[in-house]
């Protein structure tokens, strides 16, 4: 009896993982004369990562990266539709074909390249540990301590370095910023090592909490982009030319300010050859 | 520009994903045993206790039964501390899910009390059995054999539900998943590895459930 349960059991378990293994292919993503055809132009942006993107106060996606993806929309002459997307998911998303291009802190890093491609950069990102204003903490070789707990958000830049750079620091991976930010509060960590651009406008919304910002220039400067589906050369190659128009005509510089409330502590070079 | 599967980017991470199914076996078990011995104590309490534990009882099952789990251990992760509790990441989603599987496991001990029925103990008596043998050999293994179908259900679907450990920070299977996931951006194999690791820890435990079942308790079933 039982060889006839085991049979059923492994026949299923065979067809389940053949079922997996045969997964189908992903949508194909749109080129630009598909996007212009349809007269939509879809962008993910990550609405936990404010003020890039936020939930205003009619519940609508807005901020820094929707402000300039609707420039983008309208230089193309079509609608913009922005789509919620998390810092894990957003490649998959323009991967998979789901959005057309996707923002979202896309900072450009040699691993992403190898699944999608990026545009010219958009911004810098600055990097820097945020911490309590009691901490000891001064600089990132005091994070590298079995005695620190650094809490981060799944996915992001800045883990792939704090797993190799600082292994004896513990590490709680959390789902978005405002858990981190949350958690940071309630002092199940001692810091976190991420991007700092965006810590003035975060610091308004926990005014009561002070924190210690303490940047590391030499960690180096990221540059984030717009990503796109890897191959996608006609929505790259447009993107490029728009982004350059963004940046000499000061419209990108002038929405940083707005939504970021400090100048962009690194300027983007901008060059008339991409 | 067809995405093409490639399952060798995935594939050297395969021990970290079992490890992932470990802890997230580790916290099922751990989960069921607590959550089933809350069940117990409250359905003796709903059917047997007095009227203000039997109203307490009441408001933590229907508490828990109307409110998603989800919402239950962000409560207990993120509110508790402003209250001076602050649970580590497992400790949090562990209580999370003790406490909720205790509330299902209390109606569903409660239902396995009420299957009972009085011309079975008369009959006990009736054959000269005494109280402590009438309960041995008449009440628990009706009761038993009555609860060991939902309650394997509800130790499958906690096995399920380890997956909310991700958003707290805990590494099980899911977490490890997405971590694969941020580093290789191959979702599709990444997820359907990780899915194929879950279909086996269920159909694993559904088979020793099923064999425990049929041999000790006569239960008729299968596994699928």
């Amino acid at each position: 009896m039982l060889s006839g349960v085991f049979r059923r059991v492994f026949g299923a378990a065979a067809l389940i993982a053949s079922a997996a293994f045969v997964a189908p292919a992903a949508v194909d993503a749109r080129t630009l004369d598909e996007i212009l055809a349809s007269g939509e132009f879809r962008v993910g942006v990550n609405p936990t990562l404010p003020p890039r993107a936020l939930f205003n106060d009619k519940n609508e996606i807005d901020g820094f990266e929707p402000e300039i993806a609707g420039l983008i929309a309208e230089m193309m002459g079509v609608k913009l539709v922005l789509v919620q997307v998390g810092s894990p998911d957003r490649i998959p998303f323009v991967a998979a074909g789901k959005v057309d291009a996707v923002m979202g802190a896309m900072s450009r890093k040699v691993d992403r390249a190898k699944v999608i491609d990026f545009t010219v950069p958009l911004h810098s990102e600055n990097y820097g540990i945020v911490a309590k204003p009691d901490s000891p903490i001064t600089s990132l070789e005091d994070l590298n301590n079995e005695n620190i707990t650094l809490i981060q958000v799944r996915g992001t830049t800045a883990i792939p370095f704090i797993e190799q750079k600082l292994p004896k620091a513990k590490l709680i991976l959390l789902d978005n910023y405002a858990d981190r930010d949350r958690a940071l509060t309630q002092g199940r960590g001692d810091a976190s090592f991420d991007g700092i651009d965006s810590m003035p406008f975060r610091l308004a919304a926990f005014a009561n909490t002070k924190w210690k910002i303490i940047p590391v220039p030499e960690w180096g400067i990221t540059y984030s982009s717009l990503g796109v589906a890897k191959g996608n050369d006609t929505l790259k190659d447009w993107l490029n030319l728009a982004i350059y128009e963004l940046h000499t005509s000061g419209a990108i510089e002038a929405a940083w300010e707005k939504w970021f409330l400090s100048p962009m502590a690194s300027k983007v070079p901008v060059s008339p050859y991409f | 520009m067809n995405y093409t599967l490639q399952f060798g980017q995935v594939t050297p991470y395969l021990w970290y994903l079992a490890g992932g199914a470990w802890i997230a076996l580790q916290l099922a078990v751990v989960a069921f045993i607590i959550g089933w011995a809350i069940g117990l104590v409250c359905a003796s309490i709903t059917e047997y206790g007095p009227k203000p534990a039997r109203i307490a009882v009441r408001s933590y099952v229907v508490f828990v039964l109307n409110t998603p789990l989800l919402v239950q251990i962000f409560f207990i992760y993120f509110a508790l501390p402003d209250y001076g509790i602050l649970l580590d990441s497992y400790d949090a989603v562990l209580i999370g899910l003790a406490l909720n599987a205790g509330a299902y496991m209390s109606e569903i001990q409660r239902a396995g009390f009420r299957s009972i029925r009085r011309e079975e103990i008369e009959a006990a008596e009736t054959l000269g059995f005494t109280r402590v043998q009438s309960i041995r050999y008449v009440v628990v293994p009706h009761i038993l054999k009555v609860l060991y179908p939902p309650l394997s259900n509800q130790f499958i679907i906690i096995t399920m539900s380890t997956s909310i450990a991700a958003i707290f920070g805990v590494e099980e299977l899911t977490g490890r998943a997405y971590n694969i996931n941020s580093i290789t951006f191959r979702s599709l194999e990444v997820f359907s590895i990780s899915a194929v690791y879950y279909i086996v820890l269920t159909i694993v435990a559904s088979t020793i459930l099923y064999t425990v079942g049929r041999y000790f308790f006569r239960i008729k079933g299968s596994v699928f």
